[in-house]
This record gives C-alpha cells, structure tokens and sequence, in this order.
C-alpha cells in the first residue's frame, strides 16, 4: 500500500536558526490507517500537525504528503493538496456568521460544487453527524460537542484523502468524545481515509486497529 | 443597525477622498478658465524704432504668442490736435511702433522680468512695459488660493485615509476568522477576500453615488442661485459626467488596496 504521507529526517521549527521542536524525524503512514500521535504538553503535537497541513515549512529533511514534498511547495499546489485534506481543530474553528449547514459544506463551495449538490450533501453530512435539525442553527448556538461534530461533518464533505484531528476531544465530554470518534473510526473504516489524530491520550474504547506515535526529546517514535 | 454603521464606517472616509478628488478637478478646471482669462487680458507693451512683426518677436522669446499693433495716426491725432498737416507728419514720422504683446501662459513676474531681458537684446526695441505690479498682485493672490485648496485637500486626504486604515483593523478583526478557516481548507485569494470585496464594493459605489449627487447638486442648483460670478460663469466645469468615472475608478481603486492589505494580513492559523 502507497504512504500517504512521508517523513524523513524531519525537522521543525517556527523561525530558521531557533530551537528545533522535532528533530531528524522518520516516519511514514500508510493509506486507510488510523495514527494516534501522543506526548507531553509542548512537545510538538501540534506543531508537527501545523506541518502536515503545510502551515509550517520543514527547516530540514522532507515532508511528502499525498506525493507532494511540503519543503519545496508552492502556493497554488499547497491549497489543492488541502483541498483532499480535513482538519479537525481542538476548537473547531467555525466560521460562527454563518449557518452550520454552509460551515459543513465550505470544502465543496471551495471546490466549486453547484448549489444544490451543496444543500444535498449538507443533509446527508449533518444526518450522519445526527445534527439534521440543526442546518439553520449557527455554531454559537450548539454545545462544545456539538459544534466538534459540525466540525467532523465539515472534515468529511469531500471525501478526503487524510483526516488530521488535533485533539479533536480536548474540550469535550466523554460522551461527545465517544461520538466524535465513532464518526472518526467510520470514516476510516468505511472510506479508506487515513486518519491521523494528535491527543493527550488514546480513547480507552476504540475498536478499529491503529498504530501510535508518541513525541519525546524531539523524536518521533513508533510504539509497537 | 449595526450593519448601517458598518458600512458607514467606510462610506464617509471613501467619501471624504473622493470629495477630495473631485474638489481638486472642479478647482483645477476652474483655475484653467480663470488663468486663461487672466492670461487673455494681459499684454505687455513694446517700443520699437522700426516696425516688427511676431516671428521677430517670438525669435527674441518662445512665450509671446500674439502681437497687437496700435496705430500711430491715433496716438498722432490725440498728440498733434491742431497742428498743421506737415507737422503732424513729421510728428508720425518721428514717432516710435507700438506692439501689445499676448503670453502663451500666465508666468511669474519672473518670467515677465525674463521676456523684458530678451526683448531688450534686440537694440531696436526701445522700451518694453510689463505692467508688472498689478500682475504681480494677482498672480500672488491666484497662486495664494491655489496652494491653500491644494494642502485642504492634502490635509483631508490624509486624514481620511487614517481612518480608512482604522476600518481595515474593524474589518480585518471581523473578516479574519472566516479568512484564515478558508485559507486551511484551501480558498484562494479571491474566494477568501469575495465576501469583504463585495461589502467594500457595495461603499464604493455608495460613496460615488453620494459625492456626485452633490456636485451635481451644487452645479444644476447651488451654483446658478448663489449669484457668486465664478460659480456662474464656471457653472459648465463644476462637473463632468466623465467624473463619475474618475471618482468609482478612484473609489475601486481605494478598495483593492484596503481588502488585499486585510487579507493579506489575516494569513495563517491563530492559535
């Protein structure tokens, strides 16, 4: 099976010539698996995240995500390469002036889909996310819990190649928790799509095989 | 409410710049008519041996552009009333030519001052007036309300402009949340910026609107009642339907800067 994504002799950092967050990093994962990455507050979790998503270039070594090296990528290939991602955010990062249903279909209104594939598509994602009745409502109206699963829905829209999740159960109850990974385990099951989550700590329920990476002293390392 | 004072926030800034704009065209053809004016009514007069015409005089200096030549047997009547037949001949004989020279522009006295130096290389001409102190006075006084309308507009360009870049700071905090998720998932520019481009667009064409309803105003109504000579006989230049277009294209011109500038300043993720 082809790597999805790619990471050899990694190294991060926020400005050329600072202190390095991860440092000669190897590791590759494969389509339709399920990563968990795990480590201390400060790590670089997130920060290897903000990577994958092309926020943060690589000072050193290379980062391939969907056969596209993130060192060398320009601007126009970097928003379609995102355009086959889904980000899932510890604060959901909704855009609140607008209704859930036109936050869940933002993906494809980027792509340029037609209006009313969009409507359809909202339905069909706020179902699955069992928020059809809230398709007018806005974000500040939901709970904590309800707007990570707007936020979930929003991550699936497009089918996406890669799901990457930054502790995408940090701010909920575990009963919201439990939700949010159920739709994060379907996805991966059903879709194939590799999903890559960054948490303090892996859910004590979790049915689906998956590997786990945990980042310490700048490494990242597999535990077997 | 809110929504009104949004747009507000905007549109009086925009406003005040295209005000700006246009009050600077308006004066600037006003101006032109005026200085032509001034420049029509002015000659100066030359004293010359032998007679000349105006390629001779235009060899001596580029500014003059037409001569006038005042007939002798006028001055001689006036001068020799009642004098014999041969004496006023002789009068005429002996009397010099008399030119009133027209500028092509309306020069500085120092410019004036120029003309008479060249004027006076030429050892046929005698004596050459530039009635200087009265030109003098009102060029001073044209030049003085000139430079005084330019730093008003300067000064309320300038101010506007600040508060323009306040309302890119109101925009930029209310725009960026939405901006910044777009980016992540992809957006390009100008699907990020589409919805602050249509807000500002939406001022632009207010703020155009608004400011050429009042100088149409002031042209078709306030001018022809106000019984103040310049605006009436300057009524034609007070504005121009080709304004409109200087005045959107200014006005769209202000938006592009202002939304690219937002949006280029709410790139990356807030953490």
């Amino acid at each position: 099976m082809s790597n999805v994504i790619h990471a050899s002799h990694l190294t991060l950092a926020y400005e050329k010539g600072e202190k390095e967050i991860i440092k000669d990093a190897n590791f590759s994962i494969k389509k339709g698996e399920f990563v968990f990455i795990t480590g201390p507050s400060g790590s670089g979790k997130s920060t290897l995240l903000k990577a994958l998503y092309g926020q943060l270039k690589p000072s050193e070594g290379s980062l391939v995500v969907g056969g596209l090296d993130l060192a060398n990528i320009g601007k126009s290939k970097l928003q379609e390469l995102r355009t086959h991602m889904g980000i899932i955010f510890q604060d959901y990062k909704l855009v609140n002036e607008w209704t859930v249903a036109k936050n869940v279909v933002l993906p494809l209104m980027i792509a340029g889909y037609a209006t009313e594939i969009q409507d359809t598509q909202a339905r069909r994602l706020l179902k699955h996310v069992k928020l059809a009745d809230h398709a007018d409502r806005y974000p500040l109206e939901l709970s904590g819990g309800e707007q990570q699963r707007v936020g979930v829905a929003r991550a699936l829209a497009k089918n996406p190649v890669v799901i990457l999740a930054d502790e995408p159960t940090g701010n909920l109850d575990d009963y919201s928790s439990n939700v949010i990974w159920d739709l994060m385990e379907n996805a991966c099951q059903q879709l194939d799509t590799t999903v890559l989550v960054v948490t303090h700590k892996i859910p004590t329920i979790f049915s689906l095989p998956y590997r786990h990476f945990i980042i310490e002293s700048k490494g990242v390392y597999e535990v077997h | 409410m809110k929504f009104i004072k949004n747009h507000l926030m905007f549109i009086l800034p925009l406003m005040a710049i295209l005000l700006g704009i246009e009050f600077y065209l308006v004066f600037d053809r006003t101006t032109n008519t005026y200085e032509k004016g001034l420049k029509e009514g002015y000659s100066m007069l030359v004293v010359s041996k032998d007679p000349m015409d105006l390629s001779q005089f235009q060899a001596l200096n580029a500014h003059i552009s037409s001569l006038e030549k005042i007939k002798r047997d006028n001055i001689v009547s006036e001068v020799a009333e009642g004098v014999s037949k041969s004496t006023s001949k002789a009068i005429l004989k002996a009397l010099p030519y008399f030119y009133n020279l027209g500028l092509d522009s309306y020069l500085h006295s120092s410019g004036l001052e120029e003309i008479k130096k060249d004027l006076e290389t030429d050892k046929n001409i005698k004596r050459v007036e530039t009635f200087g102190g009265s030109y003098n006075s009102s060029y001073r006084l044209f030049s003085f309300i000139k430079f005084t309308l330019k730093i008003f507009i300067t000064f309320m360009t300038i101010v506007s402009l600040f508060l323009i870049i306040k309302q890119m700071e109101i925009w930029k905090y209310a725009h960026k949340e939405r901006m910044q998720v777009m980016e992540i998932f992809g957006a390009p520019l100008m699907l990020r910026s589409g919805v602050l481009f249509k807000v500002a667009f939406i001022d632009a064409i207010f703020a155009t609107i608004l400011v050429s309803a009042i100088f149409l105003y002031v042209k078709f109504y306030w001018a022809a009642q106000s019984g103040i000579d310049i605006m009436m006989q300057n009524q034609e230049v007070l504005f121009r339907l080709s304004d409109i277009g200087i005045l959107f294209g200014s006005a769209v011109l202000i938006v592009i800067i202002a939304v690219y500038s937002v949006v280029f300043s709410s790139k990356g993720v807030q953490e």
